[in-house]
């Protein structure tokens, strides 16, 4: 996948989660109305290539006042990756040479594949993770389970057991996906799999569809990391 | 500069998601004849669905802004513990009142509302429930308009 490819493809991916994400909350009303609908805008824009640097840039200002309002991001992480991806992607677009297109958008692959790497090494780490304790916790008392059914996963401890050590073992595994195309489309296959659990089990969609959009950095790093391994 | 404070996180990540599984929240409510009363009946606010069906799962990773509000509650709740700040007592209060509001019979309701923040977590002999913070009562309409 060439730059320009992966960058476009990133750019309408993002986009169309974006739009989702400030529909959702055009329903709250009340005076962020004008930013959500603002937002949405250059969104259409950029999906209709119209524009695309002032766009982009839009974009990454109107970050600031979202920030703000919500004193943070409003849903954790997956709002920290549509930032970090609008920053990226108007950055990319505001550097003078193609070098420095390839070191901002490759930091954003960087990125990815770290969420995976760090979220693992931090669960690893935790005792109550290696024994299916943290699992059984999340299921049993924490405010993530979307219905009170979903709590009784708890009770099942060597299925917590070995969804804890299958979910830590693909995050550590992550990086080695970037070794070979073939390696890193089953990564994606397994992590979109993986997000989409999140998202039904957990309410957690806006994971989903922000690591979906960002997934073209990752297929553009591996292709030009293979490249430069093996010219 | 403040904004340019909340986007660093955002820039530079640390992607520690669920490293340890801490005491979780609860948000409750009690609704008030006067400032002074004291909370009675406290219900908790937006409690999960018994079941969800898994089309309806489906069906919210395209729509699901009420959950999304409700987990961005729970930040705020969070916060409220680690770095108290008016902002997410006024969040809290503002979706609490706005729900009895969409209530037919919000009208005859007592005036005054609050709310406390519950933490459950797990204890050697199971499941323990603390109360973290309990906020000063405010007048519904002004948790509303806040």
């Amino acid at each position: 996948m060439t730059l320009d490819a992966a960058v476009r493809l990133t750019e309408i991916l993002l986009s169309l989660a974006l739009i989702q994400q400030s529909a959702e909350h055009l329903r709250d009303g009340g005076r962020m109305r004008p930013l959500f609908l603002a937002r949405i805008g250059l969104c259409v824009l950029i999906i209709l290539g119209v524009g695309a640097p002032l766009a982009l840039a839009g974009l990454a200002v109107l970050s600031l006042p979202i920030l703000y309002r919500f004193q943070g991001p409003y849903n954790g992480g997956s709002d920290r990756l549509g930032i970090l991806a609008i920053w990226c992607l108007a950055l990319s677009e505001l550097m003078p040479t193609t070098a420095g297109r390839e070191v901002i958008f490759g930091y954003l692959g960087l990125q990815v594949v770290l969420s995976y790497l760090i979220a693992g090494v931090v669960k690893i780490v935790n005792p109550d993770w290696r024994s299916g304790r943290a699992l059984r916790d999340v299921f049993q008392f924490s405010a993530y389970p979307v219905s009170e059914d979903l709590r009784r996963w708890a009770d099942r401890p060597r299925a917590m057991l070995a969804m804890s050590w299958a979910v830590m073992l693909f995050e550590l595994a992550f990086p080695f996906a970037l070794l070979s195309q073939e390696t890193l489309v089953v990564a994606l296959v397994v992590a979109g799999t993986f997000h989409l659990a999140n998202a039904c089990l957990f309410g957690l969609n806006r994971f989903f569809w922000t690591w979906i959009a960002a997934y073209p950095a990752i297929v553009w790093l591996q292709a030009t990391i293979e490249r430069v391994i093996s010219p | 500069m403040r904004s340019l404070g909340l986007l660093l996180p955002a820039l530079v990540p640390s992607w520690r998601f669920f490293d340890t599984i801490g005491p979780s929240p609860r948000i409750e409510y009690a609704v008030l004849s006067s400032p002074d009363a004291t909370p009675e009946g406290w219900q908790e606010f937006r409690p999960r669905p018994q079941r969800v069906s898994p089309l309806a799962m489906l069906m919210r990773l395209f729509w699901n802004p009420r959950w999304n509000e409700t987990l961005f509650l729970v930040s705020c709740a969070e916060r409220l513990m680690d770095h108290p700040t008016l902002h997410s007592e006024d969040e809290i209060y503002r979706r609490i009142a706005a729900d009895l509001g969409r209530d037919p019979d919000a009208a005859s309701q007592p005036p005054w509302l609050c709310f406390r923040l519950v933490f459950m977590a797990r204890d050697r002999d199971g499941l323990i429930r603390e109360e973290g913070f309990r906020a000063a009562p405010r007048r519904r309409e002004a948790a509303t308009s806040r």
